[in-house]
């Protein structure tokens, strides 16, 4: 079985004041990867307008293109619009669900969301008290479920976590630790952790680092554009990998 | 004086809920009469508006903005996994 080659961003932020410029870094694409994903935050207010910019950005692209939503894409309360604009432009939009590829025969599986916050294990909120505490912690729960369900659906020769928000605090060091409960939990390692994955890959922590690993020891990849300063980072998972 | 740590919590405040920046990465800090602005964004134009924005939510302090554009270079070398 031949290597997939993977490349992946986040964070890209896109608007009518950037239109095209990332485009043009997505240029000879398919001599470098066999998938690009897309790790949420494409946009920067979340308006359908921003929504129809990242759709021009990676429609018709030579490789498929798989994405997640991150914070910014929620603002303006159009998330599900953008998820159509972008599905419309052919663009695979992962809501809490998988989705599976065959990339000249070999099957590539997918599954995230957004995810959410919430902290690490023994620094993090628990699902007691007020109503809105219990109601943050149970969002990222449920999502963390809903994942355990969509990789348990995945066959395929390959694995992957695509996510917003980050699973592990490896990848955050650099960012104050203090807003760690905002950047990831540890539910969301654990659900890939249970149920198996190759790789990781989130954003949403600018100035976090890279190269990180789950508990269970899933390589987990922070792929903010302003982290991985390159248009997207290339990973290779094979046999001869 | 207003105390330091409220300006820059109000001026952090003020560029993530804005809705001409909506930067939530981006570092403040004050020290005495001065706002510092750090952090990345992707355009020059962003870079403005966030000092604007800053300029307006502590007027009459002398706002440093050391905020850099995103470095975007092409692809490097994949890693093996």
């Amino acid at each position: 079985m031949r290597d997939l080659r993977i490349a992946a961003v986040a964070d890209i932020h896109l608007g009518e004041d950037v239109r095209g410029h990332y485009r043009k870094r997505l240029e000879g694409i398919e001599h470098r990867a066999d998938v690009l994903l897309v790790g949420g935050d494409l946009t920067r207010h979340g308006t359908l307008e921003e929504g129809r910019v990242v759709a021009g950005e990676l429609r018709d692209l030579p490789v498929p293109v798989i994405a997640v939503l991150g914070n910014h894409d929620y603002h303006s309360d159009r998330d599900r619009e953008i998820i159509s604009v972008l599905r419309d432009a052919g663009i695979v939009v992962l809501d809490d669900e998988a989705a599976v590829l065959d990339l000249d025969g070999v099957r590539l599986g997918v599954a995230g969301g957004k995810g959410f916050g919430g902290g690490f294990a023994g620094k993090c909120a628990s699902e007691f008290g007020e109503p809105e505490t219990k109601a943050f912690v149970r969002h990222t729960r449920d999502i963390a479920e809903r994942w355990r369900s969509a990789l348990k659906s995945i066959e395929a020769d390959h694995r992957i976590v695509l996510s917003h928000y980050s699973p592990v605090k490896d990848t955050l060091m650099g960012e104050p630790p203090e807003i760690y409960p905002f950047l990831g939990s540890y539910l969301l390692a654990e659900a890939a952790d249970e149920q198996g994955a190759d790789l990781v890959v989130h954003g949403h922590a600018h100035a976090g680092t890279e190269k990180g690993v789950t508990p269970g020891g899933i390589r987990v990849r922070n792929v903010a554009l302003p982290v991985i300063k390159h248009a997207y980072s290339v990973y290779c998972l094979g046999e001869d990998c | 004086m207003e105390t330091p740590q409220y300006v820059a919590a109000r001026v952090q405040r003020a560029l993530a809920e804005d809705e001409r920046t909506n930067e939530l990465g981006i570092r403040v800090d004050v020290r005495g009469e001065q706002v510092y602005l750090r952090g990345q964004v992707s355009c020059s134009e962003r870079r403005h508006q966030i000092e604007n924005v800053a300029r307006e939510t502590a007027p009459g302090m002398r706002v440093h903005n050391e905020i850099t554009l995103v470095e975007m270079l092409e692809p490097g070398e994949e890693e093996h996994l």
